[in-house]
């Protein structure tokens, strides 16, 4: 015990990496841009004019959360490893990013579409980067 | 003087892990591209980085952890003043299984 005290080290040194939780998952943008797509189905369906200006203001909100959770990916998640390896993600960020300020001007279901579209593309590069294992927690194996 | 260090985060795997313990020996000369230092956090220089040194010039450094994709080092907060090198980490005390030397890479 004495031992351990007399050699314990007085100093801690960082071999780190920013990240304050290191974890990352594009399926955080997908969420929110499904919400955005069934938002406009649901708008889509309505003819209560209460019910639409809702749906408007919450497409919105979730496209600026999908856009949020991109930025994320990008500016955090990817280094210049992962872009060195896999060249496509730069425009693919830069494009899905966009894609949503594009939803929220926009009442067509189609965009929405595209931003999911992109947001899987973005996914598969996470998948391929070992993001899955790198960045995620295993779920707890259901007891037998 | 020789000082002991514990290793925290994993961005110098395999050659240092997470809760190994170094001695570490006050740095009075330029460090030496592909050796382990300590160095402050020029972000926030209370705190102590643990990074290999890619490039020496010019009064500063640049750091690079081992492991690139979780290393948070020079390409994030650009090259490191030689001052603020201050020790050079030359030995692992424990774990005892991995008691040893630590090499220097180029």
């Amino acid at each position: 015990m004495l031992l351990t005290r007399l050699l314990k080290p007085s100093l801690v040194a960082y071999a780190h990496c920013d990240l304050p939780c290191g974890v990352y998952d594009p399926d955080q943008a997908r969420v929110e841009a499904e919400s955005v797509y069934k938002t406009l189905e649901k708008y889509h369906a309505s003819t209560d004019e209460h019910f639409k200006a809702r749906a408007i203001q919450v497409k919105e909100e979730r496209a600026e959360l999908a856009k949020h959770h991109i930025d994320v990916l990008w500016s955090d998640y990817f280094k210049p490893e992962h872009v060195q390896k896999y060249p496509e993600i730069t425009d693919l960020c830069w494009k899905a990013a966009k894609q949503c300020s594009k939803v929220k001007q926009s009442l067509d279901i189609n965009e929405a579409k595209t931003l999911l579209d992109l947001i899987d593309k973005i996914g598969d590069v996470w998948t391929k980067a070992g993001g899955p294992t790198a960045t995620r927690m295993a779920k707890q194996m259901a007891r037998a | 003087m020789l000082r002991r260090v514990a290793v925290a985060g994993s961005s110098m795997e395999p050659a240092l892990r997470d809760g190994d313990w170094l001695l570490a020996l006050p740095l009075r000369r330029s460090p030496r591209v592909g050796e382990v230092v300590l160095a402050r956090d020029p972000r926030a220089p209370e705190r102590l980085l643990l990074k290999r040194v890619a490039a020496v010039g010019d009064g500063r450094c640049t750091l690079l952890g081992d492991r690139p994709e979780a290393s948070t080092d020079s390409r994030q907060f650009g090259p490191v003043a030689l001052g603020d090198v201050v020790a050079w980490a030359v030995f692992r005390y424990a774990p005892l299984g991995r008691l040893g030397k630590l090499r220097d890479r180029d």
